[in-house]
């Protein structure tokens, strides 16, 4: 049964891996994270989840000494489909090996385009209407079409550049201008291209690409990552693929993430603004509430085998894992227990991140533990930490906890049934098996070209 | 000095297998460095630095197709790491398999 199931999943996470989109838009993303992560810290200061706090930075800084702070959130979380469609304009021209800064900043100015730039409801003294870029466009809402323009206008551009319509200059003349005239008709057919669609969205009700995609396609998503079993489909998703020794997530992210990224910028915005919180499923959710220590939950497992493992194999492997486990790295359990394959260990390998995804779920939506606020962590963020800074609430950090702890008790009678396994296996006189490796003597090694 | 370079999807466990690996290839004295990187930065690192061996962590098994079918054509071996060798984070035996994959490269 599991070679059929691995003969499905294995495919298709070599086909997401390989659709040349797909990893565009994955490592698109990736570019914007480490921004994110740090103005996060800006915005934690900002909102220290303490009691008296705010006062007491008042009382040094002096009224206001958030504002500045708030700066940085802004100039990365209110942009962020600026980041997006230059992350991705980037990758994805990396993908169709045309060069990457001008797939990037062609996607850019592309995005700009269809972008609202003047504004009749505003007027300044003189009555002329405002002029300028609203962070409502380049923020959370926009996400979805920054992905799209960045995947068009640089498909776009590669497919120009590869007709060979391109100027050509003679010999002798430095690279970096060559690249800049080899640039300048493909990005005309971006430019009168999404200048077309400027024009044709302004005949239509929407006005705007912006409202068009937002309406159509990024607030139906969105709806769909507040169903209740969103995050129960993705964790028993992401698992199933670790169960088979491929990075879960890696895979399931290529399609969730956008519709994460977008609801954790929506709570974030929301957050900012002091409104309610709308949406559970975000990012920190995703990170912190389902699985503790790696895929599978498997800190608990790794609690386990060090407090009360018998054999060997499984106080070592406890050993070995902890200090990783508790950031979130969990690779020695998968492949050195192991998780792949096994049968013992899937049934709480699976439904402990599902149990764990449940119960949070329900805590949150009655009002029990806040919402996250979409403050980013690092998904390395160890447990405690991870809930009472992502909700700002230090019963987050303590329904954590509390799972943990359920989570050894499930894993408890199947870890045993393995523990006894292996001490049958270390009583019992074994014979090393020895392999080419073992006669490679590290004592005598030479490289002849160095 | 030869370069074992290590990949897997954020570089994060495939580098405490490197720094072990380091540690075995210091202790003997070999001209060898090990270190780990995300798969998104393959081309980047291939390009600058032209590894002498390619290691993929085998959570992105998956990846070793289009891997091979990319860089295939420059020579450098690539490889998945073995399951137990990575879980067991034994530096010493994927050194050595490191350490073959040269040999044999070099024999050819």
């Amino acid at each position: 049964m599991f070679n059929k199931l691995e003969n499905v999943l294995a495919p298709i996470a070599e086909k997401l891996s390989k659709n040349k989109v797909l990893s565009a838009i994955r490592d698109g993303f990736i570019i914007s994270t480490p921004l994110i992560v740090v103005a996060s810290i800006f915005l934690l200061i900002a909102n220290f989840p303490i009691t008296g706090y705010p006062e007491f930075m008042a009382g040094i800084f002096g009224e206001g000494w958030d504002g500045h702070l708030s700066s940085v959130v802004s100039a990365t979380f209110d942009v962020i489909s600026l980041l997006t469609v230059i992350g991705i304009g980037y990758s994805y021209a990396r993908e169709k090996e045309v060069d990457r800064i001008s797939g990037a900043v062609i996607a850019f100015v592309a995005f700009l385009i269809i972008t609202q730039q003047s504004y009749p409801e505003y007027v300044n003294e003189a009555g002329k209407a405002f002029k300028g870029f609203s962070f409502g466009n380049l923020g959370s809402q926009g996400i979805f079409l920054a992905m799209i323009t960045a995947l068009l206008s640089v498909q776009i551009f590669a497919w120009v550049k590869n007709k060979g319509w391109v100027i050509k200059l003679p010999d002798g003349v430095p690279p970096a201008v060559m690249e800049s005239f080899a640039a300048l008709i493909p990005s005309a057919f971006v430019m009168v291209i999404f200048f077309g669609f400027r024009m044709i969205f302004q005949v239509t009700d929407f006005g705007y690409a912006h409202v068009f995609v937002y309406k159509m396609l990024q607030a139906p998503l969105m709806g769909f990552g507040e169903f209740a079993a969103f995050d129960v489909i993705y964790q028993f998703l992401s698992n199933l693929f670790w169960f088979f020794g491929i990075n879960g997530p890696a895979v399931t992210n290529t399609v969730f993430r956008p519709i994460h990224e977008a609801m954790t910028i929506a709570n974030l915005n929301a957050f900012e603004l002091g409104e309610p919180l709308r949406y559970i499923f975000t990012g920190p959710f995703r990170d912190f509430f389902s699985n503790f220590g790696g895929g599978g939950s498997t800190l608990s497992l790794v609690i386990v085998m060090l407090t009360v493992g018998k054999s060997q194999r499984m106080k070592q492997l406890g050993r070995l894992s902890i200090v990783p486990g508790v950031f979130g790295i969990n690779e020695m359990i998968i492949f050195g227990l192991p998780v792949v394959l096994n049968p013992i260990i899937l049934i709480p390998f699976i439904f402990v991140p599902v149990i764990n995804s449940i119960i949070s779920t329900v805590f949150m939506s009655m009002g029990l533990i806040p919402l996250t606020s979409g403050i980013a962590l690092p998904w390395t963020t160890p447990v405690f930490f991870s809930g009472w800074l992502s909700t700002g609430s230090i019963w987050a950090g303590v329904l954590q906890i509390g799972l943990v702890a359920l989570g050894c008790a499930i894993y408890y009678p199947f870890f045993k049934i393995m523990d006894n396994q292996y001490l049958a296996d270390e009583a019992a006189p074994q014979e090393k098996i020895k392999d080419e490796l073992d006669d490679i003597s590290l004592d005598d090694i030479s490289f002849d070209d160095l | 000095m030869k370069r074992v370079y290590l990949f897997c999807n954020a570089g994060m466990s495939t580098s405490l297998l490197a720094s072990k690996m380091q540690q075995v290839a210091n202790e003997y004295k070999l001209p060898i460095e090990v270190k780990a990187f995300s798969d998104s930065k393959m081309e980047q690192i291939i390009k600058e630095f032209n590894p002498d061996v390619i290691l993929l962590g085998p959570q992105v098994k998956y990846r070793l197709e289009p891997t091979i079918e990319k860089y295939g054509h420059l020579g450098i071996p690539i490889e998945v790491i073995e399951l137990e060798d990575y879980g067991n984070v034994d530096g010493e035996r994927v050194l050595k398999r490191s350490i073959k994959l040269i040999k044999d490269k070099e024999k050819q």
